[in-house]
C-alpha cells in the first residue's frame, strides 16, 4: 500500500481522474489544507473557561471570572491598559535597543578577536548566569529613577543572550567564508560588518527571541516592585482591590503585546534571513 | 635555483595536521602562463598543497614563493575558486563580483563597478544574473559566477580546488570548455594551478599534470600534455596516444597505492 502524504493539494482538474496507482486521488481544497486543530483547541479552552467560570451574575466564580465579565473588564479598562502599554514600552524599548546593539558588537568582536575571546568568555560565564531579578531591588535604591532601573535591569536580561548567541555565530562561521574574505583581501572591519554579520544572523535573532522573553518578564517583575504605571503595575495594582476580573484582563492583554513584540521579531527574522529559505 | 617572475615556486615543503603528516618535500615549479593539474586520490594532500600555495595555510618547513615573492598569506594576487561555499550567500551574485573589483581596481566608482561586473558575468555566460542571489541559481551557474569573481580579482595566479567536483557531467563538461575558453582568451595568460581527482579532466585542461600519492602525500611524477588545443573530447578519446598516457597515470596511481598496501 503506497504511502499517500496528506498535505498533498492537487490541482482542481485532477477531480475524477486515477492517479499512477490506479487510486482516485482525494480531492483536497482549502478548507480541507486549513489548519484547524489549533483553532478547536482554543475553542476547547474557551468552552472550559465557560464552564468554570460559571454565569456572568453576581453567583459566578470569584476566582476565575467568566468570559463575559473579563471581557468588559477589559474593555473598560483599555485606556489605562493602553497608557500602560506606553509606559512598559518606553522602558522595554531602550532596555532592549541597547543591549541589541552592545551585545551583537561585543558578541562578534568576541567572536573573531581570540584575545577578546579569551579575556571575555570567563567573565561572561560568571557574570551571565546571575538572575536578573535580583538586581532590581538594587537598582531601585541605587538609580535616580524608576525608569533608569527598570531600563537597566530589562539591558541585563536581553544583553546576554544576544552576547553569547553573537559571538557563537561568529565562531560559527564557515571556514570557507573566512577563506574568500581572506583571499578578497578584506579587512578585518571589512570581514567583520560583509562576512560575520550577515553568517552569524541566524545566531542573532535566536538571542534576540530569548532576550526579548526575558526582558518582558523582567519588566513585569520590575514594574511589580515600584512603578506607577505599566502592564505589571496594572496586574498588581488589582491585585491589591482583588479585582479579579481585571487581573486576569490585564493578564490577558499582556499577552497579546507580548505575542504582537514576538510576532514582529519573527517577521523581521523572515525577511533578513531571506537568503536561508 | 633562480627565480623567474610569474611562477609559481614551491620548495621543500612539508605539512603536518596536528601530528600527521600530510605532505613531504613537496618541489613543484609552474610557469608563467602554464596550467597545471594536480591530479591524486583522496588524501594525497593536492588541496591541501593548493591552500599553501594561496596561503591559507602555512607550511611546517620549505618555501612557497609567487612572482619572487615569499608567500605569507593570501592576496589579491592569488585568486581561488572552492567547490563549495564559493560565493557568499546574502550578497547578490554582482555585489559579490563587485567586491573583486573593489580590489583590483579601488578607484572605481560604485557605477563603474556594476557596469564592469555585469561585463565578467558575460563572459561567463551569465549576463542577467547579476541582481539574483547565489541560492536562486543552480550549481553549475554558481561556480559560474565564483569563476567570474575569481577573474575579477585580475590575479596573475588562478587556484582552483576541484571546482567542478559537484557538477552533473554536463555541466562539469561546459565548464571545463568555459574555463578553457575564457584562460586562453586572456593576454598575458594567467597561471592556473587545478586540482583534480579525474585523470580525464586532468588531460582536457592542463599543459601539465602532477601526480600525487597519498602516506604522506608527494609528488610521485610530472607529465606534460602534448596534445594540441582546442582539445575535442571525442578525438582525444579516438587517440591512442592519449590512452597511452592515461594508462601511464592510471598505473602510477596504482603502483603507489599497491607499494603502501604493501609496505604496511
Amino acid at each position: 500500500m503506497s504511502f499517500q502524504p496528506k498535505a498533498l493539494v492537487l490541482p482542481s482538474g485532477a477531480n475524477n481522474t486515477s492517479n499512477a496507482s490506479g487510486r482516485k486521488p482525494v480531492r483536497r481544497n482549502r478548507l480541507t489544507t486549513f489548519a484547524w486543530e489549533p483553532w478547536a483547541l482554543g475553542m476547547a479552552l474557551l468552552l472550559a473557561w465557560q464552564f468554570i467560570g460559571g454565569t456572568s451574575s453576581a453567583e459566578g466564580n470569584p476566582l476565575l471570572p467568566s468570559p463575559e465579565i473579563v471581557f468588559q473588564a477589559l474593555l473598560s479598562s483599555l485606556p489605562e491598559l493602553g497608557r500602560g502599554t506606553v509606559s512598559s514600552l518606553l522602558i522595554l524599548l531602550p532596555g532592549y535597543g541597547t543591549a541589541l546593539l552592545l551585545g551583537v558588537s561585543l558578541g562578534l568582536l568576541a567572536g573573531t578577536t581570540p584575545r577578546l575571546a579569551r579575556t571575555f568568555f570567563p567573565f561572561a560565564k560568571v557574570a551571565a548566569p546571575i538572575p536578573p531579578t535580583v538586581f532590581i531591588p538594587y537598582a531601585i535604591a541605587v538609580l535616580p529613577t524608576f525608569h533608569l532601573s527598570a531600563t537597566f535591569v530589562v539591558f541585563l536580561g536581553a544583553f546576554w543572550p544576544i552576547f553569547h548567541n553573537a559571538a557563537a555565530g561568529a565562531l560559527a562561521v564557515e571556514g570557507r567564508h573566512r577563506d574568500n574574505a581572506w583571499v578578497l583581501g578584506f579587512t578585518h572591519a571589512e570581514y567583520l560588518r560583509k562576512v560575520v554579520f550577515p553568517a552569524s544572523l541566524p545566531h542573532i535573532f535566536s538571542g534576540m527571541a530569548v532576550g526579548l522573553g526575558f526582558s518582558f518578564i523582567l519588566l513585569t517583575v520590575a514594574e511589580l516592585f515600584g512603578a506607577n504605571a505599566g502592564l505589571g503595575r496594572f496586574v498588581q495594582y488589582y491585585a491589591d482591590f482583588a479585582d479579579y476580573p481585571r487581573m486576569v484582563a490585564g493578564i490577558l492583554y499582556t499577552g497579546v503585546v507580548t505575542w504582537g513584540a514576538m510576532s514582529l521579531l519573527e517577521a523581521l527574522r523572515h525577511r533578513a534571513l531571506f537568503w536561508l529559505r | 635555483m633562480s627565480r623567474q617572475p610569474h611562477e609559481l615556486s614551491v620548495e621543500s615543503v612539508d605539512f603536518a595536521y596536528g601530528g600527521a603528516p600530510v605532505l613531504r618535500d613537496i618541489h613543484l615549479h609552474v610557469a608563467e602562463g602554464e596550467f597545471l593539474a594536480l591530479l591524486g586520490p583522496s588524501g594525497s594532500g593536492k588541496s591541501t598543497l593548493l591552500r599553501l600555495i594561496a596561503g591559507l595555510e602555512q607550511p611546517l618547513r620549505g618555501q612557497l614563493s609567487a612572482n619572487g615573492v615569499p608567500v605569507t598569506g593570501p592576496g589579491p594576487d592569488r585568486a581561488v575558486v572552492f567547490q563549495h561555499y564559493a560565493l557568499f550567500p546574502w550578497m547578490t551574485v554582482g555585489d559579490n563580483i563587485a567586491e573583486a573589483i573593489a580590489k583590483a581596481h579601488p578607484t572605481l566608482s560604485r557605477k563603474e563597478r556594476r557596469a564592469l561586473a555585469r561585463e565578467h558575468l558575460i563572459r561567463v555566460g551569465l549576463g542577467d544574473v547579476a541582481p539574483r542571489h547565489p541560492f536562486e541559481l543552480s550549481g553549475g551557474m554558481q561556480q559560474r559566477a565564483a569563476i567570474a569573481r575569481a577573474l575579477a580579482l585580475e590575479s596573475p595566479f588562478l587556484l582552483m580546488d576541484e571546482p567542478f567536483g559537484a557538477l552533473d557531467p554536463i555541466n562539469r563538461a561546459r565548464l571545463q570548455d568555459l574555463l578553457v575558453d575564457v584562460w586562453q582568451g586572456q593576454t598575458p595568460r594567467r597561471t592556473v594551478v587545478f586540482v583534480t581527482h579525474d585523470v580525464d579532466e586532468a588531460l582536457l585542461l592542463a599543459d601539465r599534470v602532477a601526480v600525487m600519492g597519498a602516506n604522506p602525500g608527494r609528488i610521485i611524477r610530472e607529465y606534460t600534455v602534448p596534445f594540441a588545443r582546442p582539445r575535442k573530447r571525442t578525438a582525444l578519446f579516438k587517440d591512442a596516444a592519449f590512452h597511452r598516457l592515461r594508462e601511464n597515470i592510471a598505473e602510477a596511481l596504482d603502483e603507489d597505492t599497491l607499494a603502501h598496501l604493501e609496505a604496511a
